[in-house]
């Protein structure tokens, strides 16, 4: 037996359009109604919002334009806002599937494609839950460190965002007469959503009139909502540890635990990953810095400058973060040395091999900037960027240039 | 109320077709296809396999358990959803990564096991006092 077809209470009360088939799935559950998924619409709406913001922020913190440099202060904020962006896009897994769910008697709607307008809406409702699947679960794989995909996370997860964002805006305009009903209905007195539309219903308030609310006796809508968002919540506490250091503790859910990391700090990028081992850094390492006037650091002349300390958080794009002590040498010092000054453009070159092997800083986090030998008090090891990396506030971590070899003053 | 549907609607069409061309300029065309297929699968794979799994599973509760008792189920069953989409990714991928990443080292399992007894413990609770609160002399709500 289908299970659908068994799904909500006795088929055949009557309802809906005389020629559809027996088979045809029938949903009389009273849980479902318009005011219970505008309600877990709405949510969603501002989920969705807080994820492009924090999003688009990310992306320009990590491209920041020449006209407008990535400020430095608060030295916390691309960890806030990462941290936001992953714990919002975490909870909007199950939000979406709980407003889903509350839709689903929706694609039974008979005869199936009944016009040249509904067949347009169904698919723009394909386009607009399969991309938000898509980003939503390719998302929380990046977290995980899991690629289980053939394509390049960042650039897909960044045009994907336009298709969810702008399918989400056109199923808003068309649905605004149910969001408006749903939201102006109290919760338990909403017209039950079945796979027949209102206006064809004859059990439905609008055509109906005065009613009873439904009755539910199970779960009421008030329940679902609540159950729904207790679930929602634990998965946020549990997970929010891994940018919100107290709560690293209760971590159930946390992905990453910040202060289990190697000297306090996890690694993003291993120096296995980078290609990097004791033996590529010889006793003869040097820092080049290139600019109008070109110079060398050996490693001793580096370890005896390093005496400036600074407290700088560590934010990764996967929304963990931690504070730390850092201890080096001030690069605007070495900018300038080399004939540069707060307003250059710097290069920063790894000797690692891969992606991020090389970024560019200035404006203020230019003047805050760290060459930093010296992490929480102890030696920068192998894979925190031994023998020097650059550290700098509220800046990605994979733009905070490990394994440093060149600074070049452009 | 016509006029806002109609921007919203044109404002959305535009924004998804920039987000569409962007890929087709971006993405190599045979990367791209499994993008789709992965959009795809994911709208089959809710439609036709988690929702109905869901309303199965609804159908059976009605079927089996009494009104008063299946409240409390549903609502233990709602509430243990995300905590269990969200662990079990973590547990199939524990212990993958090297150590210094500080990445899914935690028994996910254990993790996942102690949140849902927490929640089936306070939903039985929320059981127990609505029988004993029916049973008692004066019935009070």
């Amino acid at each position: 037996m289908h299970p659908l077809t068994t799904a909500d209470q006795p088929p055949g009360t009557g309802s809906g359009p005389r020629s559809r088939p027996r088979w045809w799935p029938r949903f009389n559950s009273t849980l479902r109604s318009t005011a219970l998924t505008a309600r877990l619409g709405r949510a969603l709406g501002i989920a969705i919002s807080i994820s492009l913001l924090t999003g688009l922020l990310s992306l320009y913190q990590y491209e920041p334009w020449s006209w407008l440099p990535a400020p430095a202060t608060p030295a916390w904020g691309y960890r806030a806002t990462q941290g936001v962006h992953v714990a919002v896009g975490t909870a909007t897994i199950p939000l979406v599937l709980f407003k889903l769910w509350s839709v689903y008697p929706n694609a039974f709607r008979w005869p199936p494609f009944r016009s040249v307008k509904r067949v347009l809406e169904l698919l723009s409702l394909a386009i607009l839950i399969g991309s938000i699947l898509l980003q939503l679960i390719t998302g929380f794989l990046n977290v995980l460190n899991w690629y289980p995909f053939p394509w390049d996370f960042v650039s897909v997860h960044h045009y994907v965002a336009y298709v969810v964002v702008g399918s989400v805006l056109l199923h808003i305009g068309v649905k605004l007469p149910d969001i408006r009903y749903g939201l102006q209905t109290k919760l338990p007195e909403g017209d039950v959503l079945t796979e027949i539309p209102w206006n064809e219903n004859p059990e439905s308030h609008s055509i109906a009139g005065d009613l009873p609310p439904p009755v539910t006796p199970g779960i009421s809508r008030r329940g679902v909502l609540t159950a729904a968002g207790a679930g929602i919540s634990i998965v946020v506490v549990t997970s929010i540890g891994q940018a919100l250091t107290p709560l690293e503790r209760i971590g159930l859910l946390a992905a990453r635990q910040p202060s289990k990391g190697p000297q306090g700090v996890p690694v993003n990028r291993t120096a296995e990953e980078a290609q990097v081992s004791a033996a590529t850094i010889g006793a003869d390492w040097t820092l080049q810095i290139d600019g109008p006037r070109r110079y060398k650091l050996t490693l001793a002349e580096i370890e005896q400058q390093a005496v400036h300390e600074a407290r700088i958080p560590v934010a990764a794009v996967e929304g963990w973060s931690i504070h730390a002590t850092w201890r080096g040498l001030r690069l605007l010092d070495v900018v300038e040395r080399a004939g540069g000054n707060a307003d250059s453009h710097v290069r920063v070159v790894s000797f690692g091999v891969g992606g991020f092997r090389r970024s560019e800083i200035f404006g203020p986090q230019l003047s805050h900037a760290l060459l930093a030998t010296h992490l929480n008090g102890e030696r920068l090891n192998l894979d925190h960027g031994y023998p020097l990396r650059l550290i700098a506030p509220n800046r990605p971590e994979l733009l905070n240039t490990k394994w440093v070899s060149q600074i070049e003053v452009l | 109320m016509g006029y806002w549907r109609l921007v919203l609607a044109i404002v959305g069409v535009l924004i998804v077709f920039y987000g569409i061309v962007n890929l087709l300029v971006h993405i190599p065309i045979q990367t791209l296809a499994w993008v789709a297929v992965w959009l795809t699968a994911a709208v089959l794979v809710h439609h036709g396999l988690v929702s109905p799994v869901v309303v199965a599973v609804s159908t059976l509760l009605r079927r089996l358990i009494p009104d008063r008792g299946r409240r409390y189920v549903q609502a233990a069953l709602i509430t243990a959803v995300p905590v269990t989409l969200i662990a079990i990714p973590m547990i199939y991928r524990q212990g993958s990564q090297p150590p210094s990443k500080a990445l899914l080292l935690q028994n996910f399992t254990a993790n996942l096991g102690l949140l849902l007894g927490i929640i089936a413990a306070l939903c039985l609770v929320g059981y127990a006092i609505r029988v004993a609160r029916d049973r008692s002399p004066t019935r009070g709500r």
